[in-house]
């Protein structure tokens, strides 16, 4: 496995951490997550007190205990990605699996977050506020998923001793799992708390 | 080590923005935040702090700008 320190000197402008091509898809992926939430406060101004009733009926606990377990998954993320710098992978592979574990707990969450607001009769057409609930989670979580994708390929290929796994791919594959906690990070306040 | 504590940090703040909301100030506390979790996983979880001045200048401007309209709108 060739997962040794790049020689990528990170001052260059055209090697951020991770490479070029995923931080264009980083500041696109922010720019438009960024453009539905003020959608959503924009109309959430128009109609305040249907909003505000729909904001209370969302379970905080639940985002709260999401929120969490995303940030402990980009930790965990991030001491992989120093461990694979370290050549030390098997300790790389451990903390990629944590990773996966966090996540999939984030969409197990998610899920049953969906599920009692299936229960209650609150769906994409109910109003306004829940059609941008829907909208705007429902992409993070394919974001997840398919962060999680990577993820999952990344560990079998440590797991494997896979020689071409470059150190530049796992930064990029893990700039994509942070990205999907920087998008949950403006979600939160947004969706959970300011209506 | 450093990642450990900024995961302290970024656990305390997502506890202090659920204890604050409802609250009076609350959307500029819940915002500014928000700006301050974004800048540490960027930074530090993403190795940010390493890269070009042009990235890092960006993604902050970025990041204050949507969290600046959000607040304009909202109010």
């Amino acid at each position: 496995m060739s997962m040794t320190e790049s020689k990528t000197d990170y001052r260059n402008i055209f090697y951020p951490p991770g490479g070029i091509l995923i931080w264009i898809i980083i500041f696109l992926e922010l720019i438009t997550f960024s453009l539905g939430l003020l959608a959503m406060v924009y109309y959430g101004k128009a109609e305040s007190s249907l909003f505000h009733a729909s904001s209370l009926t969302l379970n905080l606990n639940i985002a709260i205990v999401n929120t969490v377990v995303l940030l402990s998954s980009s930790y965990f993320m991030a001491t992989a990605v120093q461990f694979t710098k370290e050549e030390n992978t098997k300790k790389a592979a451990d903390y990629t699996g944590l990773t996966i574990i966090f996540g999939l707990l984030f969409v197990c969450l998610k899920t049953f977050d969906y599920y009692l607001k299936i229960q209650a009769g609150e769906f994409l057409t109910t109003n306004t506020f829940y059609a941008f609930f829907w909208m705007l989670t429902a992409f993070h979580l394919i974001h997840v998923l398919i962060g999680l994708s990577i993820l999952i390929y990344f560990y079998v290929a440590m797991k494997r001793g896979k020689e071409t796994l470059q150190l530049t791919d796992m930064m990029a594959g893990a700039a994509f799992w942070h990205m999907c906690d920087l998008i949950w990070l403006l979600l939160f306040p947004v969706i959970y708390l300011i209506f | 080590m450093k990642n450990r504590i900024v995961l302290l940090l970024l656990l305390l703040f997502t506890l202090i923005t659920a204890f604050v909301s409802g609250k009076q100030y609350a959307l500029i506390v819940i915002l500014l935040i928000a700006d301050i979790k974004l800048f540490l996983v960027a930074f530090q979880f993403m190795e940010l702090k390493k890269a070009h001045l042009f990235w890092r200048i960006t993604l902050s401007l970025l990041i204050i700008l949507v969290t600046m309209s959000l607040y304009i709108l909202k109010n």
